[in-house]
């Protein structure tokens, strides 16, 4: 409506803006804000994409939704209240993933700008692709707490999303995790993954029994106590946790003893884990810590207070009993997706983080505390999603007016730096890096790996979670020959072959694309006999992703979403993105201008 | 100043306030829900400075504004529904305001600022105004300052925007992240086990009342020497308080054209009062200056809604005294005047 005031803006920008159309991915923090500006400011053309619902927690920043809209779409809800500021714009919401084949590059193509307001890299990298595709002008936001960053990417003109490496996934050895955790979040990952082997979806990366086949206890080690037990793969040879425990009716005296006394038992039996560390000490469901106790007084909210090994224990029953209702309550082969917001699945995770970190004399911390730990919490804030979503907004005015070149990124620091600035513009656009992998003319990347074990199953996944694909077809450079088809069932047959059996060889290329995204790949093949999984390769000397073996905590959608999309692969389940740095002195050369760093979920590496 | 009520937040605080109190800190939500803002001139700004001040918890936040809602407003003011034109702006934001955190007690008022007594402004924690003449806010700061009450200020011309803070004698805490190498055991020679710890230190500021701030001495080396790295600001402002007050209203968008040349004549007068360089404020600057542009009421609402936070809260250094948002190159600064 601004823009049809006359003499607000330049007879220039009021036309531009009164024939635009914007497209906003995601109604969260940011996205709530850049919506009430563009339909405030007279965008008359918004349509806006989201496939989550409203929480309680979303209510002190996601001010387009009231304690009435909790569990309704906040797409719709978005729309709703913004045309009650406005009545006079058009506005289309979508309930819905925009990783789709509805949002194709055609959908994109109609946009005159895109504004990106997610929480998660997976949709981001989407989008990116997708803008590049249709060619169309992406503002991409972000905010972590007191911090944020708004920044154009244009095909061409700048870096794009990917042109950069991200910084990689935090990772633990699994034997650090199965044997010999020293901080509280080894244990938090612990209690995740037995909560995926009791109750949620079995991973046999995540085994949380004693690892034999640790390297530094090799030798004597523990062999003369258990060899015979042991596999090649190092995990004890057993039926599975989850039927062992539904044999015992998730008796909770029977898992705790296994789980908190057996298990450590069977540790301090390998004894070189334990020459320069202080040993762990089991625990008897009988006699534990601060059973006698009474709580002392506390201060502050309910969930920071920090329970006892004893209470502990009690809450590892009543939550291991909750979840075995849910469980039962589910059609057979069904399984429960962890979830911070989920009461029990938060109780049990608390306390089974707790009593080993007591085992292994590590600290234990309040249910609040490992919550924002386990769910990977970056706090999110009204005032700086404000702002992000107000520059970016005056961003996409300056790209309607023409000025692409001024357009460049801003960052909002959580202090001021040396010269008093607190939005810190960058001072010319950062161009596209020509050996990226996504937006180079020719796209091209290595891919590392040992084609007598790497299987074609294992490659698709390499494409999909390293190269970021929905549906990748690969086929072989020169020859035609497909090698990975997207259309269903037909390459299946080949899933469990290695990649020397279907004729693949060091030096070889493959071409990958993904028909949704308009994306082609030139994948090489490196044979490296020692690399146990795959590894991607580019010109750059920066770390590139690897596999991920940990699956990202769902948030409170679980399985019964439709699509995959935004909210259902995150890192972060409820920030408004990851982020930050920008140059901190202008004088210094900074080849990469940009450092990102992200809360990550947390990933298991092999030993 | 605010007192932290020892009384435990409520279940559905915790868990409606639950990502912000893992950013700030329990003891942040209890002053903030202890303290009562008041809020002057309910146009764009003063819309989304409420919005941030509401949603952040505070105990109440009282709305004034004597002025009618005008159909120009709602091109920045989402919390008046477009059918209350004609009403009391204040009055007509109160039911969406109230909505946004049924928590907060939002309260409208409808005088005047210059009908009330002085007394009426020391009876809240903090004062923010905007839409004021320099002598309105002036008067204000000085009633706030000798109760020893916080004052911030701050408008949006166009895509122009400062915020003037003074806090009076402000006791914060500042919370400074260390990394040390922790050992668990007498032989333990793992080089991962490092912690993070955070240390409390406590420091203080002091500040000036505007109208020091607003008097700053050119002349002098030290701002002088400002120029040279300069934005201009801070000027920018001194032109459009002084229009402001000599026209009795903002520049106008229906009179762009002449608006302009009186500001920029306005502008030839300032450079040749204060020997400033010819050139420093260009023109550009005082050519977007019309209405109240959303974005950057966002923006400049956005900065003082976490000023309230901080200075309330007296958690993390708040910024001390002049913040400006320059839109042609999409700066943010702070700067100390009057000092």
């Amino acid at each position: 409506m601004v823009a049809r005031v006359a003499g607000v803006f330049d007879e220039k920008l009021t036309e531009a803006i009164a024939n635009s159309k914007i497209l906003v991915v995601g109604a969260g923090g940011i996205g709530c804000e850049i919506l009430k500006n563009l339909v405030l400011t007279g965008f008359p053309q918004i349509e806006i994409i989201d496939l989550d619902t409203i929480d309680v927690s979303n209510l002190n920043r996601q001010f387009l939704f009231h304690k009435e809209h909790v569990g309704k779409s906040k797409a719709q809800v978005a729309k709703d209240s913004a045309l009650s500021f406005n009545p006079n714009v058009n506005i289309i919401a979508h309930h819905d993933s925009v990783i789709s084949n509805d949002y194709g590059v055609s959908y994109f193509k109609q946009f005159n700008i895109v504004m990106n307001a997610l929480d998660n890299r997976v949709a981001r990298n989407h989008v990116n692709r997708m803008c590049l595709a249709a060619n169309v002008p992406l503002i991409e936001t972000g905010t972590a707490g007191y911090a944020g960053q708004v920044e154009l990417i244009k095909k061409g003109l700048t870096q794009c999303y990917e042109c950069q490496p991200k910084a990689p996934q935090k990772t633990f050895p699994g034997c650090t995790i199965r044997n010999t955790p020293s901080e509280p979040i080894h244990c938090i990952v612990w209690a995740k993954h037995l909560f995926n082997q009791l109750f949620g979806e079995e991973d046999p990366d995540q085994d949380v029994s004693p690892d034999t086949a640790d390297p530094e206890a090799a030798g004597e080690a523990g062999a003369s106590a258990l060899s015979s037990e042991g596999t090649t793969s190092g995990n004890v040879e057993r039926k599975s946790t989850r039927q062992w425990a539904a044999d015992t009716n998730y008796d909770a005296e029977k898992l705790f003893t296994k789980l908190f006394g057996d298990d450590i038992r069977y540790l301090l039996s390998m004894e070189n884990l334990w020459k320069k560390r202080r040993p762990p000490t089991p625990l008897t469901w009988d006699n534990l810590p601060g059973k006698d106790d009474t709580p002392a007084q506390h201060s502050g909210l309910p969930d920071q207070r920090v329970w006892s090994v004893h209470e502990c224990a009690q809450v590892f029953a009543a939550s291991c009993k909750a979840l075995q209702a849910d469980l039962a309550g589910r059609p057979e082969g069904d399984h429960l997706v962890w979830d911070k917001d989920e009461k029990s699945a938060m109780d049990f995770v608390t306390a089974c983080a707790n009593i080993r970190a007591y085992i292994f004399n590590i600290p234990t911390k309040s249910r609040f505390e490992i919550k924002s730990m386990a769910g990977n919490i970056i706090p999110a804030i009204a005032t700086a999603n404000a702002i992000v979503a107000g520059l970016a907004v005056l961003r996409a005015q300056s790209i309607l007016r023409g000025h692409l070149a001024a357009a460049t990124s801003v960052y909002l620091r959580p202090k001021v730096n040396h010269r008093g600035q607190l939005f810190v513009p960058e001072k010319t656009l950062t161009p596209p890096n020509p050996k990226c992998y996504v937006c180079a003319p020719k796209p091209e990347v290595g891919l590392a790996c040992n084609l007598k074990s790497l299987t074609l199953k294992e490659l698709t996944t390499a494409f999909k979670d390293g190269l970021n694909m929905q549906a990748p077809d690969a086929t072989v450079e020169g020859k035609g020959l497909v090698v990975l088809s997207s259309e269903p069932g037909e390459t299946d047959h080949n899933n469990d072959k290695t990649l020397e059996q279907i004729g693949l060889n060091d030096g070889c290329a493959l071409l990958v694309d993904d028909f949704l995204q308009n994306y082609e790949v030139r994948v090489r093949l490196q044979q490296e006999d020692e690399e146990k999984t795959w590894r991607l390769v580019t010109d750059a000397d920066a770390p590139m992703p690897a596999p991920k073996e940990e699956k990202p905590a769902n948030g409170s959608n679980g399985a019964d979403e439709p699509k995959p999309g935004p909210s259902r692969t995150r890192a972060d389940s409820d920030s408004d993105m990851e982020i930050i740095e920008e140059d901190e002195d202008e004088t210094t050369v900074k080849p990469p201008k940009r450092r990102r760093t992200e809360m990550s979920d947390e990933v298991v590496e092999l030993c | 100043m605010v007192e932290n009520n020892e009384v435990e937040l409520s279940e559905a605080e915790a868990e409606q306030y639950d990502r912000q109190i893992r950013l700030w800190g329990l003891e942040s939500q209890k002053r903030l829900r202890a303290s009562k803002v008041l809020i002057i001139g309910l146009c764009g700004l003063g819309a989304e400075t409420a919005k941030n001040i509401i949603l952040s918890g505070v105990k109440s936040v009282c709305l004034l504004d004597n002025e009618k809602l005008k159909e120009i407003d709602l091109y920045s003011q989402f919390l008046t529904p477009p059918d209350k034109v004609g009403e009391n702006r204040a009055e007509a934001s109160l039911q969406r305001a109230r909505a946004l955190n049924p928590m907060v007690d939002v309260t409208a008022e409808t005088r005047a600022v210059d009908d009330l007594p002085d007394e009426y402004f020391t009876t809240f924690d903090i004062v923010c105004a905007t839409g004021l003449k320099q002598e309105q806010l002036e008067r204000i700061n000085n009633v706030c300052r000798d109760s020893n009450k916080k004052f911030l200020c701050g408008d949006v011309w166009g895509m122009f925007g400062y915020m003037f803070a003074d806090l009076v004698d402000h006791e914060y805490s500042e919370e400074i992240v260390q990394h040390k190498a922790v050992k668990r055991g007498p032989d333990d020679t793992e080089k991962n086990a490092r912690e993070t710890v955070s240390i409390t230190v406590k420091r203080r500021a002091i500040y000036v009342p505007l109208q020091n701030a607003l008097s700053a001495d050119w002349r002098r080396p030290e701002l002088r020497s400002r120029l040279r790295r300069g934005d201009p600001s801070y000027f920018v402002l001194k032109i459009l308080l002084r229009f402001r007050d000599e026209y009795n209203r903002n520049p106008d968008p229906a009179k762009r054209k002449s608006d302009t040349e009186t500001l920029l004549r306005m502008r030839d007068e300032l450079v040749k009062e204060l020997s400033l360089p010819a050139g420093f404020i260009s023109d550009d600057l005082l050519t977007d200056v019309y209405g109240i542009v959303a974005g950057a009421a966002a923006v400049v609402g956005g900065v003082i809604g976490q000023e309230v936070v901080k200075a309330v809260s007296q958690r993390e250094p708040p910024h001390n005294n002049m913040f400006f948002f320059n839109p042609v190159k999409c700066v943010g600064f702070v700067e100390l005047y009057g000092q």
